[in-house]
């Protein structure tokens, strides 16, 4: 009985949060649909570089890979390091011009 | 007389002979005169007329290669816009890849034991849709000691972006609960050859699930920013011997023997960037579902919780970071395996970079406490890292273990270790 509680639980919150997050989202998660015009966006890019990535490991160059290369890369790094999706965008700005 | 007479006659004729024939020449001069001025326009006419076909021709020449150049530079311009198209395609492509992940080969010399190398890699792969959907996956290949290769699924998950601080996965993952089993296990990342104790398989650290999760992270105030991660899965499952609970297998199981899902999460606040302070637990039920290396079924279940507390923080050259995680099963009286077990572990690290960031020196002490003596360790590790490339190391350390006499847990060791992330 107590399980079933956990899981009715469980299932309940994560539909809230994933109901919450879909319908209230602003922004699309596609980020090739809305065009960068930020001129601030390729330096808050290396700020957020220089400190998140230094976290855990070794500064990588950005010279390693290509453009879509960090593409993919990013991508990984925004699950496993918790970027927001705004900082993952800022963060490929930067490493696709400066590689 | 008649002499002069006839010399008189001649030059009379003479003299009418030119006069008569005097008035003919000319005319006939004329004529010629204009007979060869009616040539030389009639020549100039058809000068003038080749001239003019010359031009024409020559104009029609030109023409033709205008067009011809004309043609070639259309033709040029497409196929310039065509390599032009090639070389920015992956730019406009809906789905990528890259091929990552780390190798390592090591030297372990123990104080009583055999010296040995050993050798392992976990290639990655990543493959992306747009910005929506990432699957990622991890294997590992280790060779043991008898030859034989050791392949494992780390993980395979399918990450659907939902918005900028949702991300929801599926499959199996790395446990989220704490910091070192899902983000500084991998060689060419950790500062020291090995995990510490309590921190690898069978431990007290969960290393991974198979269920769902979803997380993110969002920004508040200036430079404030807080992380989430909450899962359901299948949870452990637990391995009894000799009537007792051996170890707590929390390595992520397709299966479900004990029909009861495990439910956790990490939650992390970075008051500022260089900050990270991360709490997680787990709750759930677990059963026995192995004894003495057989499948067994029916044994009751019991509580199983997990604790785990996490910092770190850099400040220039220097890296301190450290983690607490422990993994408790509940007793049941009614389980083939009656007793209950806390499984827990604590580790302290510091590294500092010198000789312009090329060298590193390590300090970690940790202390695994577990409910089976020969398992529990205490270690201070010590480590000096070459870095040959910003994901690549080379590592010497030494640790000095110590644990139950006899064991290998209370050995001290010389490791060597060459790590690559690509």
């Amino acid at each position: 009985m107590k399980n079933r509680f956990y899981q009715l639980f469980a299932a309940a919150l994560v539909a809230i949060l994933l109901g919450t997050g879909v319908v209230l989202t602003q922004r699309p998660a596609d980020a090739a649909e809305t065009p960068a015009a930020d001129p601030m966006q390729f330096a808050r890019g290396a700020q957020t570089w220089a400190n998140t990535c230094a976290r855990c490991h070794n500064m990588r160059d950005p010279k390693e890979l290509r453009d879509d290369q960090w593409r993919v890369a990013i991508a990984h790094m925004r699950v496993r390091a918790g970027l927001t999706g705004q900082e993952a965008r800022d963060v490929l700005l930067f490493l696709q011009g400066s590689n | 007389m008649k002499m002069f007479t006839n010399r008189k006659t001649i030059a009379t004729s003479l003299a009418m002979l030119f006069i008569v024939a005097g008035p003919a020449q000319a005319q006939t001069d004329a004529s010629r005169i204009d007979e060869l001025e009616a040539k030389a326009a009639t020549m100039a006419a058809e000068l003038a007329e080749l001239r003019a076909n010359l031009e024409q021709a020559k104009e029609s020449e030109s023409v033709q290669e205008l067009q011809s150049l004309r043609a070639e530079t259309v033709a040029a311009r497409q196929a310039a816009q065509r390599a032009e198209t090639s070389a920015n395609e992956w730019k406009n492509t809906t789905s990528v890849t890259h091929l990552a992940g780390y190798a390592s080969a090591d030297y372990v010399s123990p104080e009583n034991g055999n010296a040995a190398f050993g050798v392992n890699f976990n290639p990655m792969f990543h493959f992306q849709y747009n910005d929506k959907i990432l699957w990622e996956a991890e294997l590992e290949f280790e060779v043991e000691e008898n030859g034989d290769t050791n392949i494992g699924l780390e993980y395979s998950t399918i990450d659907w972006f939902l918005n900028d601080s949702m991300i929801l996965i599926a499959g199996k993952f790395l446990s989220p609960l704490g910091n070192f089993r899902q983000n500084m296990h991998p060689s060419w990342i950790n500062k020291l050859p090995t995990a510490p104790p309590g921190f690898g398989h069978d431990g007290a650290a969960p290393v991974s699930e198979i269920g769902m999760q979803l997380r993110g992270g969002r920004n508040f105030g200036g430079q404030g920013k807080f992380t989430y991660a909450g899962y359901v899965g299948n949870g452990p499952k637990l391995e009894g011997e000799d009537g007792e609970i051996h170890a707590i297998e929390a390595e992520g199981f397709a299966g479900n023997p004990d029909d009861e899902f495990v439910y956790g999460g990490r939650v992390s606040l970075l008051p500022f960037p260089k900050l990270e302070v991360g709490v997680s637990g787990a709750f759930g039920d677990v059963a026995v579902v192995e004894n003495d290396g057989a499948d067994i079924s029916g044994d009751p279940t019991r509580g199983y919780t997990v604790f785990g507390f996490d910092s770190s923080y850099q400040l220039g050259n220097f890296d301190l970071r450290g983690e607490y995680i422990s993994q408790e099963v509940d007793a049941e009286p009614a389980s083939i395996a009656p007793e209950g077990g806390k499984w827990e572990t604590w580790y302290v690290q510091g590294a500092y970079k010198f000789g312009q960031a090329k060298w590193e020196g390590v300090l970690r002490y940790t202390d695994f406490k577990s409910p089976h003596a020969d398992d529990s360790q205490e270690q201070l590790a010590f480590g000096l890292n070459y870095l040959l490339a910003p994901s690549a190391m080379l590592k010497f350390a030494y640790e000095s273990n110590s644990g139950l006499a006899g064991e290998a847990t209370n050995d001290d060791r010389w490791l060597v270790q060459l790590a690559y992330g690509y």
